[in-house]
């Protein structure tokens, strides 16, 4: 079965202004989807912003990670399994992240 | 409520053993309640002047919980999780130089031991409880007034937010916002400290924290407008925080008739509404409904309570709330006894018209409705009482009893414009239509 990969972008100021009881409650629901059957696994990525590596005259050069012109940050990815785009999709779809985030979706070659 | 809310206040452990892991579940209002201990312990290290950094190291806490458990899973023991996170969040900003002062080498000593002390160890878990209750104490001194009292302990004990805090009391978020910043400040200026109190203001600041404590339950209680699901919850706080002081040594036979009233009113929560959202009254609820665990409790309480020769407030209150809930149905409820409990309580309360109200409703079972009627008029003029829609509520059902339905409909009518719920306002319309329906026949 194709596998998936979900990447979460949301922008964390938004959590802050959750309730102790609704962050509770949100990651609940993280937890309740990542449960189902087709999700293979979910990886957090640390919070810093990372580094970009480029090749400047055939040499590579790291620079600090990308700063986009949005507040939304990568913030961790899951991997399903979908017999196609139309089922990852549907899979997708009520996930929570989409409450207040982004999520992007693509297909994995094995 | 669940087994979960019944055991937060003696069992659920601070920096607990609460399910996490595999089973992905968190305990019920974990979040919530880590808080209260949290801030109550980082504030006792930090000191009162530094709560705001207690805090917002709580909030740093979970909200790394946010980024991190949804992908990684719900660590071992996700209330030490918290803990520990939130006292590294403090150990930064400290080492940061934000809140640098002279003592902060003790300090930062206290919270790295605190960091990383085992859950599982009883002398720390019993150093948290002891937190929370000087937390409580400091929130509720009567040097700060009550609505302050009541939205600081919401906040900082409770775990609730700005605004949740005001959908429970119908104000707006700046104003409960604003309120906080001046108990803040109050508390600063007063000099209050997390002491616990002394045997010579004992009785005044226990009075202090409950007062503050059946006021959040009351507006829990009553079926005033506002967010069903946070006024449960307040009910459920209040429970909590009276249980963590029955349960300290500080206790007196009045928090135990305070509990004691509580759990046995919150044990017919279940049954005060039905399924479409109506009001029932107390004589048609379903008994079945009431929650036997609670009202076990309850009598527990009481029964702790009744052991000084003291009779507050809470006794009376908690004894009327026991004869309803001994009688077998609506007809064996012994309203004698109820009448003879709501003249204590008229005394004791120093003739409120509130309770006088109430008394009218047992006087119109023992003596009939024509001399409770009698007694309401004696209440129209109270300031206490204008547009109070439960007086406009009885008059009609008094007037009703009697046979003057008109003046019955007219009560009922001015009841609708005072200030009441959509399910009271329901139960108002139903009692018109009811009138309207007799003329018509």
């Amino acid at each position: 079965m194709p596998q998936y990969m979900l990447a979460l972008y949301d922008d964390p100021s938004g959590w802050k202004k959750l309730s102790p009881e609704e962050m509770q409650k949100a990651v609940e629901k993280y937890m309740a989807w990542g449960k189902r059957p087709y999700v293979v696994q979910g990886k957090r990525l640390a919070a810093d912003s990372g580094r970009v590596l480029k090749g400047v005259n055939g040499k590579g050069r790291a620079t600090d990670g990308p700063y986009s012109e949005t507040k939304e940050v990568l913030g961790g990815i899951y991997l399903i399994e979908a017999k196609d785009y139309d089922e990852a999709v549907q899979r997708t779809l009520d996930h929570p992240h989409l409450e207040h985030g982004t999520i992007e979706l693509r297909q994995l070659y094995s | 409520m669940t087994a979960a809310q019944l055991s937060t206040a003696h069992d659920a452990p601070a920096a607990g053993n609460d399910a996490g892991g595999d089973t992905g579940v968190l305990l019920e209002h974990l979040f919530r309640h880590q808080v209260g201990r949290v801030v109550a312990h980082l504030a006792r290290v930090l000191g009162p002047a530094r709560l705001d950094l207690a805090e917002e190291s709580m909030q740093e806490a979970m909200l790394r919980a946010l980024q991190a458990w949804p992908y990684q899973g719900i660590p071992e023991n996700p209330g030490a999780w918290l803990f520990r996170v939130a006292h590294n969040a403090a150990i930064d900003s400290l080492r940061r130089g934000r809140f640098l002062q002279e003592n902060s080498g003790v300090v930062l000593a206290e919270l790295t031991r605190g960091s990383s002390m085992a859950a599982a160890d009883p002398t720390f878990e019993e150093q948290l409880r002891d937190d929370e209750l000087r937390m409580i104490f400091m929130c509720c001194h009567p040097e700060i007034p009550r609505d302050a009292r009541v939205a600081l302990s919401l906040k900082t004990v409770g775990g609730f937010s700005v605004r949740e805090i005001a959908g429970a009391f119908l104000a707006d978020d700046a104003a409960i916002a604003q309120r906080l910043v001046r108990a803040k400040r109050q508390l600063r200026e007063q000099r209050v400290t997390l002491d616990l109190p002394s045997a010579a203001d004992l009785d005044e600041r226990l009075d202090s924290a409950l007062e503050t404590i059946y006021f959040i339950f009351n507006e829990g209680y009553a079926a005033h407008e506002g967010e069903d699901l946070i006024r449960r919850d307040l009910c459920f706080e209040a429970l909590r925080l009276g249980r963590l002081l029955a349960a300290s040594s500080l206790a007196t036979p009045r928090v135990h008739a305070l509990v004691a009233v509580m759990a046995l009113q919150a044990a017919r929560l279940p049954a005060r509404i039905d399924e479409a959202g109506d009001l029932i009254l107390l004589e048609d609820q379903n008994r079945g409904q009431w929650d036997q665990r609670l009202i076990a409790l309850g009598f527990h309480h009481f029964d702790v309570s009744i052991a000084g020769d003291q009779v507050s407030e809470y006794h009376v209150q908690a004894a009327i709330a026991a004869v309803y809930t001994r009688a077998a149905d609506l007809r064996s409820i012994d309203w004698a006894a109820i009448l003879d409990l709501y003249d204590q309580l008229l005394e004791i309360s120093g003739a409120s018209p509130v309770v006088a109200l109430n008394r009218a409703v047992a006087v119109a079972k023992v003596h009939g409705a024509e001399e409770a009627l009698a007694e309401i008029e004696t209440l129209r003029g109270s300031p206490q009482l204008r547009d109070y829609y439960l007086l406009l509520a009885v008059r009609g059902h008094l007037l009703q009893e009697l046979g003057r339905r008109e003046e019955a409909a007219v009560c009922w009518r001015a009841a609708l414009e005072c200030r009441c719920s959509e399910p009271e306002r329901r139960f108002l319309r139903r009692k018109l239509a009811g009138v309207d329906e007799l003329e018509s026949a």
